[in-house]
């Protein structure tokens, strides 16, 4: 039985009520969701905040996967919505703090490498994570997206403008400019003592 | 040196699908041109440090299983015989107090059975005529059982009398036995000692008696002297 077909059995298993066929499908995309979640959002809380509301979208929306998609592919689309009204809501929410304590966050302004990414959460066990979270952080979301999909979910660049309504070369210009842009921050943080 | 190219030999470079002709171009292109061969070389080393990303490890969350079961549960229509059964004592007890409030009375005679409602007026006389009989019967058991308490409390009161007089009885003769036994030593030790008594006065009479007749005799010897 191939992984589409399993995820097929175990969706037609939960629309019948089976809470263990649920928790399997969680299981089976849990991490790659929190993952993509952590790159995109930055932080831990974050990404579980996004990673929950992926799950409660899918289980909302279960009986209307029809399978001529892989759900795979769907379980992400929505992945990539839920981001990008996360993020909107965040900006929202720190532009509304921003005209209510301009003094403090215009000093916190002036610390390096702070944008998106809480302190705390930036202590990860792995380094590298670390590392790759801090040079995302420094990419606007639409570029982030954009280096999420291709490089971590090995999309096409075509795959990548029809989910995000662009055209193929746009994509593929935020692409360049987006490694271009992390170029720089890898050598930024290289050349930090 | 920049390169006017740079931006779209690299954008093309890493497209999905380029065809071979395209392909060829770029990498001579890159073959040539120093900046784009380096712009490209740090562009994918870049890349190359994004994808040593390790998954991290899925914090511990429910799942969505208790909202998942909470709209999953067994729909009420479907009544099972487990779900009737859980009714059956409330529906019981529901009937029983019923039956209290509304007084009713099932009666099974010869005739037939009858179910009534409320009390009837005959009622109460017959209940408390069996009342006073119940309670004659009552009086009369409970005199009878007096008596029977009595006669027994007596007859073990006579029985304890008579223990008791017996046993005064026995010690009362042991008691007087010994005061005879005592009285009778006391008297032989009394004869005893006024015998020896006697046996003393009698010798100190003889010795006094003896001293009589020498006095006289002395007297007598000195007068004819004279």
């Amino acid at each position: 039985m191939s992984l589409t077909d399993e995820d097929e059995a175990l969706i037609a298993a939960a629309l019948n009520g089976s809470p263990l066929a649920w928790e399997k499908l969680v299981r089976r995309y849990e991490s790659k969701i929190y993952n993509h979640g952590l790159r995109l959002m930055g932080s831990s809380s974050d990404a579980m905040d996004l990673m929950q509301e992926v799950f409660l979208g899918v289980y909302r929306n279960l009986h209307h996967f029809r399978g001529d998609a892989k759900f795979s592919s769907w379980i992400f689309r929505i992945a990539h919505n839920k981001a990008i009204d996360m993020n909107r809501r965040k900006r929202l929410m720190t532009t509304q703090t921003r005209t209510s304590d301009q003094e403090e966050l215009d000093f916190l302004d002036l610390v390096p490498g702070e944008t998106n990414i809480e302190p705390d959460n930036m202590v990860s066990e792995q380094q590298q994570n670390k590392r790759v979270l801090s040079m995302l952080a420094k990419l606007p979301l639409e570029q982030r997206l954009v280096v999420e999909l291709k490089m971590f979910q090995s999309q096409t660049f075509e795959e990548i403008a029809n989910l995000q309504d662009i055209s193929v070369n746009t994509a593929k210009t935020r692409f360049y400019t987006a490694l271009k842009k992390l170029k720089v921050v890898s050598e930024e943080i290289h050349a930090l003592p | 040196m920049p390169c006017p190219k740079t931006q779209h030999i690299l954008q093309e470079y890493f497209a999905d699908d380029l065809e071979s002709l395209a392909k060829e171009k770029i990498e001579s292109h890159l073959l040539v041109c120093e900046h784009c061969s380096n712009e490209l070389e740090s562009l994918l080393l870049t890349q190359n440090t994004l994808n040593q990303w390790k998954n991290e490890r899925t914090p511990h969350w429910n799942r969505g299983m208790e909202l998942f079961r909470r709209e999953h549960q067994a729909p009420i229509s479907g009544f099972s015989l487990w779900h009737r059964l859980q009714w059956a004592p409330t529906i019981t007890c529901f009937a029983m107090m019923l039956v209290l409030l509304l007084n009713v009375n099932f009666i099974s005679s010869q005739e037939g059975f009858s179910v009534s409602f409320g009390s009837t007026s005959d009622d109460s006389s017959v209940i408390e005529e069996r009342l006073v009989a119940f309670q004659e019967e009552q009086r009369l058991a409970m005199d009878a059982l007096a008596a029977r308490v009595e006669d027994r409390q007596v007859s073990n009161n006579i029985e304890l009398l008579q223990t008791v007089l017996d046993q005064n009885q026995q010690t009362t003769a042991e008691n007087l036995n010994r005061i005879y036994v005592f009285f009778e030593q006391q008297r032989l030790r009394d004869l005893e000692d006024m015998r020896i008594g006697y046996q003393d006065l009698v010798d100190n009479d003889y010795e006094t008696i003896r001293s009589l007749q020498q006095l006289a005799q002395f007297v007598s010897y000195q007068s004819p002297e004279r």
